[in-house]
């Protein structure tokens, strides 16, 4: 019985490896999602981070020499050209005049807030602007003889609770999203080879009229899909282990570092949804009549597995996303990057979901290799 | 000894207005166990902890004390055998109070590293050794001539609970290094500013094999006294009326600056001012007593920050024209911005600086004024605490090829550039940096932090371009009680 299974695994496999091509099209999902994210990430970070040295065209500068040289201490530059033309720092006429008479003076900052790139800077310039007005402030007080601390009667502190690993939560929820959705993707073409494929070559019936049992057939189809989709599970996590320690995250305040043991815990955690993955592909490719149809009913189904991943990354989900398959396996591996306890329960319990799913479509898969429809496309 | 002493003789550092109050991490209580914390002004998760050190080394099995710690963790760690050791000034600031100020000034290079600080044992969570402080009404109100120092120090020598000639700067080190090696550190970069350069050139002498960098900011000299900075100050006192005469707004506005100021000396030392004030915090009706020493003390705590330096030209005038509020303010911030643990400080001054003053060096700081001051309470007081001296060779100038860069401040009333230069003396692999408008604590005031950063990184002092500190960063002095800019001039 077992060494049925086995050999007619090796079938599929040595099948699976004649048909190169397609079969290792999916596998290139897996290379170059990690490689096109890490790529899209450094040009962001670039885009969204305000450079060391800011150069800001600043009008009215020998008005205010002290607070052109204070900005430039915090390395905001009064300067020319086109970079420069992008901020612009308006000091008014009367600045002098007003501070002399201890009002407020007037500084007006002209810039495109909805340009993304200038967003960070903007922010850094209102800062600088905001602390010097307040040192002044405190030295006008201190001026007259009252303590500056009069001024602050809130002292708020944020106790922030994200580690630096959490910190990338957001982050590392789409990357954890492209590794568990890779069973998905990876497995897929071999899964319609194997079944609308075989059946359209005629191989199928052939296969069946040997003395196995559909039952073997099912489990062995079953098992060299869940392999590839592991094998594409495998590939994205290590080149995601090279790639994501290439992009600066340290400009935006974190770091991000796929460890051997969450590449463990991924594998590990991953394996029940491959197999989801590889049932649910192969039970809708048989219901379909021909290899093409097969293609675009599995594009279809894809969305959900997809919908669930998207959501639990994106934190947009209802409570009860992390106690069903695929998104819980998305919840919990994000918990652990987190740095927080793996949530056992969830995890079984979506797990067990998981498998129990993939019980039932072999099992239908079993019974429908029964009839002829299914097996001759009729 | 009290607050009040502290003032004249406090090596400060990171003084700054917008400086955040000091309060205590919250660490944990349990020795060798490390949680997490938070510091004042840090939102950041701080890794905290303690070991248990025997108070006396020589006595292994006497009484023990907590040495706390905490680890500001690298945003991405590529060196995780590594951290970064701030050393706190004072002597008697506490390193994890001052955690906010440390992170600003090593940002850049906490990139890659942790930070680690620890309270020195004597400072913050670590057994602190606190005399009873003044509030702000008696430091207003309070004539410092009629200060009985004997009978204070008594008093805070009798309530403190611990052997207080075990808190010297030797005996601290050895704990760094139990913290160091508890956490597993293979090497240190050391960041020490202040009173922390002479922990730092400790270290550099008894356990060069674990340093890998060292910068020194605002350098105390092996063979200096901390006492003497008299000169320095005074030196920084002089730098302020020389800019403000070079200033052609400064110096329009108050022509006659230099003479006002030896005016209100006079003047003061012959009739120190009462009068009715109110209270710079409560608002309420105050007394305030203006001596000389309480006017130089107050002008003295200004010249730590270049912001509130700027203010000194019109303090010193409005103080001229009778009018105290400006000195009022200056001798507010007196109040918390220096929470020294005065037993500590002592342990340090009383057996490192005081016993090494030579005849030669009391003779130059009693040239002026704030020399004599500290001089006067630190005789009155050492005795009493009856610290033992350290050895002579404790003022050998170190000889060491550790990468070392040293930044001063020219206008640093503390630590003037020249002390640097005498501490380089015997290292054959050190930078000096001087910035022009740095006061004391270059780094918080400069791209110092940058320095650091490269430092620590490349291991090459060579490597480092001083570019940056020349940068005019120089803040204009107050021409009224509200402005720093000159009105144009009338067409």
């Amino acid at each position: 019985m077992i060494s049925k299974t086995l050999t007619l695994l090796r079938k599929e496999l040595i099948d699976a490896s004649r048909d190169k091509r397609s079969v290792l099209a999916g596998l290139y999902y897996a290379i170059g999602t990690p490689l096109i994210m890490c790529g899209l990430f450094m040009v962001l970070i670039n885009q969204l981070s305000s450079p060391d040295d800011l150069p800001i065209k600043i009008t009215n500068a020998d008005t205010a020499p002290d607070l052109v040289r204070y900005l430039g201490q915090k390395g905001i530059n009064n300067d020319t050209g086109e970079q420069a033309e992008k901020i612009q720092l308006i000091i008014s006429d009367d600045y002098a005049k007003q501070m002399a008479q201890g009002k407020s003076a007037e500084v007006i900052i002209v810039a495109d807030n909805s340009e993304e790139q200038l967003q960070k800077s903007i922010r850094r310039l209102q800062l600088a602007l905001q602390n010097y007005s307040m040192e002044m402030g405190s030295l006008r007080l201190l001026a007259r003889g009252i303590d500056p601390r009069v001024l602050r009667p809130l002292q708020v502190e944020l106790h922030d609770q994200a580690t630096q690993d959490s910190k990338g939560g957001m982050i590392m929820g789409i990357a954890i999203f492209t590794m568990l959705y890779s069973v998905f993707i990876s497995g897929m073409n071999l899964a319609i080879d194997t079944s609308a494929g075989e059946r359209e070559r005629n191989s199928l019936g052939l296969l069946l009229s040997h003395p196995v049992t559909t039952g073997q057939l099912v489990l062995s189809k079953l098992l060299a899909v869940t392999a590839f989709a592991m094998l594409g599970l495998v590939l994205i996590l290590a080149i995601s282990h090279f790639a994501y320690p290439m992009v600066p995250w340290p400009e935006l305040g974190f770091s991000i570092t796929i460890t051997p043991s969450f590449m463990a815990t991924v594998l590990v955690i991953g394996l029940p949804v491959a197999m989801l993955a590889a049932s649910l592909q192969l039970f809708v490719s048989f219901m379909a009549k021909t290899f093409k149809e097969a293609q675009s009913y599995l594009t279809m189904v894809m969305f959900i597995p997809l919908a669930l991943a998207m959501s639990a990354s994106y934190n947009i989900a209802p409570d009860v996303l992390k106690w069903l398959p695929v998104s819980g396996q998305q919840g919990a591996l994000m918990e652990v990057i987190k740095g927080k306890a793996l949530p056992l329960q969830e995890l079984l319990i979506s797990s067990g979901a998981t498998l129990a799913i993939t019980l039932l479509l072999a099992l239908a898969l079993t019974r429908m290799l029964r009839s002829e429809k299914v097996v001759f496309g009729l | 000894m009290t607050q009040r002493y502290s003032r004249w003789i406090g090596l400060l550092f990171g003084l700054g207005l917008c400086h955040a109050l000091p309060l205590p991490a919250h660490a944990a209580e349990q020795s060798s166990k490390s949680s997490s914390c938070y510091a004042e002004g840090l939102s950041d998760q701080l890794k905290c902890g303690s070991v248990e050190v025997a108070e006396n080394p020589k006595k292994p099995n006497g009484r023990k004390i907590h040495i706390h710690y905490v680890v500001i963790p690298a945003i991405k760690n590529l060196a995780p055998e590594e951290a970064i050791l701030g050393i706190a000034g004072g002597p008697g600031q506490s390193a994890i109070e001052s955690a906010a100020s440390f992170e600003r000034m090593l940002s850049k290079a906490r990139q890659h590293r942790d930070i680690l600080l620890i309270d020195q044992r004597g400072t913050g969570q670590s057994n602190k050794l606190a005399c009873a402080g003044e509030d702000l009404t008696d430091i207003i109100k309070l004539n410092d001539d009629a200060y009985d120092s004997a009978k204070e120090t008594r008093e805070c020598k009798a309530k403190l609970d611990a052997d207080v000639t075990q808190y010297g700067s030797e005996q601290a080190l050895g704990d760094f290094e139990v913290v160091r090696k508890h956490l597993g550190y293979q090497k240190l970069h050391l960041y020490g500013v202040s009173y922390g350069t002479r922990m730092a050139q400790l270290y550099m002498r008894d356990y060069p094999q674990v340093l890998k960098t060292v910068t020194l900011d605002g350098v105390v000299p092996m063979s200096q006294s901390v006492l003497a900075i008299g000169g320095a100050i005074a030196r920084a006192q002089e730098l302020v009326l020389e800019d403000c005469e070079k200033d052609p707004s400064c110096q329009q506005t108050y022509p006659k600056l230099r003479t006002e100021f030896e005016n209100v000396q006079q003047s003061l030392s012959e009739y120190p001012v009462m009068e009715k004030v109110h209270h710079p915090v409560s608002g309420k009706t105050a007394l305030l007593t203006l001596t000389r020493n309480k006017f130089l003390g107050s002008l003295r705590l200004a010249l730590y920050s270049p912001a509130v330096r700027s203010l000194l030209p019109f303090a010193i005038h409005q103080a001229y024209r009778k009018n105290y509020q400006p000195i009022l303010g200056l001798l507010a911030m007196q109040d918390g911005s220096m929470d020294l643990a005065m037993g500590m400080h002592a342990a340090v001054v009383c057996g490192e600086d005081w016993p090494r003053l030579t005849p030669a060096l009391r003779e130059e700081a009693a040239q002026s004024v704030m020399g004599q001051m500290m001089l006067k309470a630190m005789d009155e007081s050492c005795p009493i605490w009856g610290i033992p001296a350290v050895s002579k060779a404790f003022g050998a100038p170190i000889s060491s090829d550790i990468p070392t860069l040293l930044l001063s401040g020219e206008k640093d009333p503390a630590t003037p550039p020249k002390w640097a230069e005498m501490a380089m003396q015997k290292m054959t692999n050190a930078r000096h940096l001087v910035s022009p408008y740095a006061t004391h604590n270059v780094v918080a005031q400069s791209c110092g932090g940058d320095l650091i950063a490269k430092l620590v990184e490349t291991d090459d002092v060579k490597a480092i371009d001083g570019e940056c500190l020349k940068k005019d960063v120089r803040r204009s002095f107050y021409l009224n009680a509200s402005t720093v800019e000159p009105l144009p001039e009338e067409k």
